[in-house]
């Protein structure tokens, strides 16, 4: 089906930006990353990816002055993006407050959202937590043990890999975004390697998309598995913890055993499929996953029913689903507001042919519904690994079916929602590569749920979204 | 459970780690610019699988209760400060561990004037453990060695026994 995802390019002047975003909202769509670049003669420009009903659009907006004007009073998803291109590109947008996002200055007031009150009082948090965790801070605006706001500061793990990866021939350039993280590595390589593929005008064959599809469920699988255990870990479920924790090593060892790698690193390329998976290998892993799938299918169902855990996770946390949509959420914790979309769903280039994203009985947008949320998607997960392995799996490779163009995007679902990467082509190299994961879409819905819960809450409501820094701060 | 029990038993069995020197080591972990590739594995190492804490390896939560400071990634300019402040707030002595080739100065990618390059620009360190994640059977073994590395504070005054630990 060569084509059928063809990307459409508008260039409109700054004028003409709030306007295509409008027509874009009228139309259905959905503006899922705005960004900032500079074109060939060096002058800036905004890019939105948009995902038009009847295909992708990008538009571009150059800005000779560096001014463009806002649109996150148009879509308030996108706040985070404009404050980024603002603190790592220098554009001002026009029409709101700057609150830096990737610059830390010193002064709390110039980050943080100001919140006033009797009794109101801050605790900080980080970047250095307790525990394993990656680095961020939070800053608690709370009244006793009621969080009435929190302001996160993260990009404490800032590592420009964007531009690390700028200026590199396309494969080499894929390594570096495999690094953005490790627990989402096959979602934005396959992201960005789509992406590469699509301005080149290239097409996968079957091999390569199942091969592809392959490798996202086997992330998809110890993630959620990881993040089930760690919602245990939240509310010192330790039976649960220590299960979850076991099957996610379990599933580790199977990816291992089929990709020689246990977080699949290497194992996306460029335009090209060349996963050896040995028969005997794969037998084995359909063995192994036939177990961990008994097992945790058991465990799982334990949790639904488990009183204490309901307790603690019923009513905690909530997202509705209005302000799941007003804020752009994605992937299960959307789904378990109960917002549908689920990028599997419309994947041409990968090996999702009529699948329907699977939701939670009661998408109450709670902690309880994310749980369920990530039971019920670990079923449809097994059942597509059984499917693929039990199918032809070998070498793949893409053609040439359109020609080349500067600009591609690539969408996939990783284990925490839509990821969308975009890519500039100069010939080869990457002129512009820009990362949006789940994670990043989806840290301001941790905000907006810790808002009026108590502070000890906020850990556990923090791991039911379980989302990654490293992908986010990049 | 039970199931799960056995299961977990015979996992243990084949992981077969060297015990080491009887003693303890106190962790303070710090990501200064992981992936988090190098976390994930850490957590494993300290899970049910492989369980350091049979070792004598201990998380703790804070840099002043800790012997050994490990810390994962290249080192972020956004993160220096906050390392430096957990190395200075630890008690003497005081080991530094990198954990990951990031750690170890071998990453490479990233823009060179968001991050340094690797532990070893900030702080002295005294344990490496190499990979793109280690994986937990290598952070466990090289942990392990540390307790008995010649001419470093032993900490809990454990005195040198003959253990079987080496670099995997
Ligand atoms: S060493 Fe590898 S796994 Fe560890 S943080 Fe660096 S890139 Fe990630």
């Amino acid at each position: 089906m060569p084509g059928v995802d063809a990307l459409r390019v508008t260039t409109v002047g700054p004028w003409g930006l709030r306007g295509e975003v409008e027509d874009a909202l009228a139309a259905g769509g959905v503006v899922e990353a705005l960004f900032a670049a500079h074109g060939a003669d060096g002058v800036a420009e905004v890019r939105c990816v948009v995902a038009l009903p009847d295909g992708p659009l990008l538009v571009r907006c150059p800005l000779p002055a560096g001014v463009a004007p806002s649109v996150v009073d148009l879509v308030p998803a996108l706040d985070w993006d404009e404050r980024e291109a603002h603190d790592l590109h220098g554009v001002t947008f026009e029409g709101g407050v700057h609150r830096p996002l990737v610059d830390h200055p010193e002064d709390p007031a110039a980050w943080m959202t100001p919140v006033a009150g009797t009794d109101v009082h801050q605790v900080a948090v980080g970047p250095i937590h307790a525990g394993v965790i990656e680095s961020g801070h939070f800053r608690f605006h709370a009244v006793g043990e009621r969080i009435l706001h929190v302001d996160a500061r993260l990009f404490h793990k800032h590592r420009g890999l964007e531009r690390a990866a700028e200026g590199r021939a396309a494969p080499d350039a894929l390594p570096v975004v495999q690094r953005a993280c490790a627990a989402c590595a096959v979602a934005n390589t396959v992201a960005f390697a789509e992406a590469v593929e699509q301005a080149r005008g290239m097409w996968p064959d079957e091999p390569m998309r199942r091969a592809r599809t392959l490798l996202l469920e086997l992330e998809r699988l110890y993630n959620h598995l990881n993040d089930l255990g760690q919602i245990c870990a939240g509310v010192g479920l330790a039976p649960g913890a220590m299960a979850f924790a076991g099957f996610k090593e379990r599933a580790q060892r199977v990816v291992h055993g089929l990709v020689g790698h246990r977080f699949l690193f290497g194992s996306v390329a460029v335009g090209a499929s060349d996963l050896p998976l040995p028969a005997a290998a794969v037998a084995a892993a359909r063995r192994d996953l036939a177990d961990l799938r008994a097992d945790a299918t058991r465990a799982g169902r334990s949790l639904l029913l488990d009183a204490a855990l309901r307790d603690r996770t019923r009513g905690t946390g909530v997202v509705s689903r209005d302000e799941a949509r007003r804020l752009g959420m994605v992937g299960p914790a959307a789904r378990a507001s109960g917002l549908a979309g689920d990028v599997r769903e419309g994947s041409p280039r990968l090996w999702y042919a009529g699948f329907r994203a699977a939701s939670p009985e009661d998408p109450a947008g709670d902690v309880a519904a994310r749980v369920e949320v990530r039971v019920v998607e670990l079923r449809q997960t097994f059942d597509l690994l059984d499917d693929l392995l039990s199918g032809p799996l070998g070498p793949g490779g893409a053609t040439v079916a359109g020609s080349p163009r500067a600009h591609g995007v690539g969408r996939v679902e990783g284990a925490r929602g839509r990821t969308v990467c975009a890519v500039e082509l100069d010939g080869d190299v990457a002129r512009r590569v820009h990362l949006r994961t789940g994670s990043y879409a989806n840290w301001p819905a941790v905000a907006r749920a810790a808002a009026g819960a108590t502070l000890p809450d906020f850990p556990l409501i923090n791991k039911s979204f379980e989302l990654c820094y490293a992908c986010v701060d990049r | 459970m039970f199931l799960l029990l056995r299961h977990l038993a015979r996992q243990r069995r084949e992981i077969a780690l060297p015990r080491g020197p009887r003693g303890s080591l106190h962790l303070r972990h710090v990501d200064a610019g992981s992936c988090n590739g190098c976390e994930h594995e850490l957590q494993a190492t300290a899970g049910p699988f492989h369980d350091m804490q049979r070792f004598g390896l201990f998380i703790t939560a804070s840099p002043r209760h800790a012997d050994v400071l490990l810390i994962t990634g290249p080192v972020t300019t956004r993160m220096r400060h906050a390392l430096e402040v957990a190395y200075a707030s630890m008690p003497e002595p005081r080991l530094v561990a990198a954990l990951g080739d990031c750690a170890l100065g071998c990453g490479l990618l990233g823009d060179p004037r968001e991050h340094l390059n690797g532990v070893g620009d900030v702080l002295p360190v005294d344990i490496r453990i190499p990979g793109c994640p280690p994986d937990p059977e290598t952070i466990a073994r090289h942990l392990v060695a540390a307790m008995e590395r010649p001419g470093h504070a032993r900490p809990r005054g454990v005195p040198a026994t003959g253990g079987d630990a080496a670099p995997g």
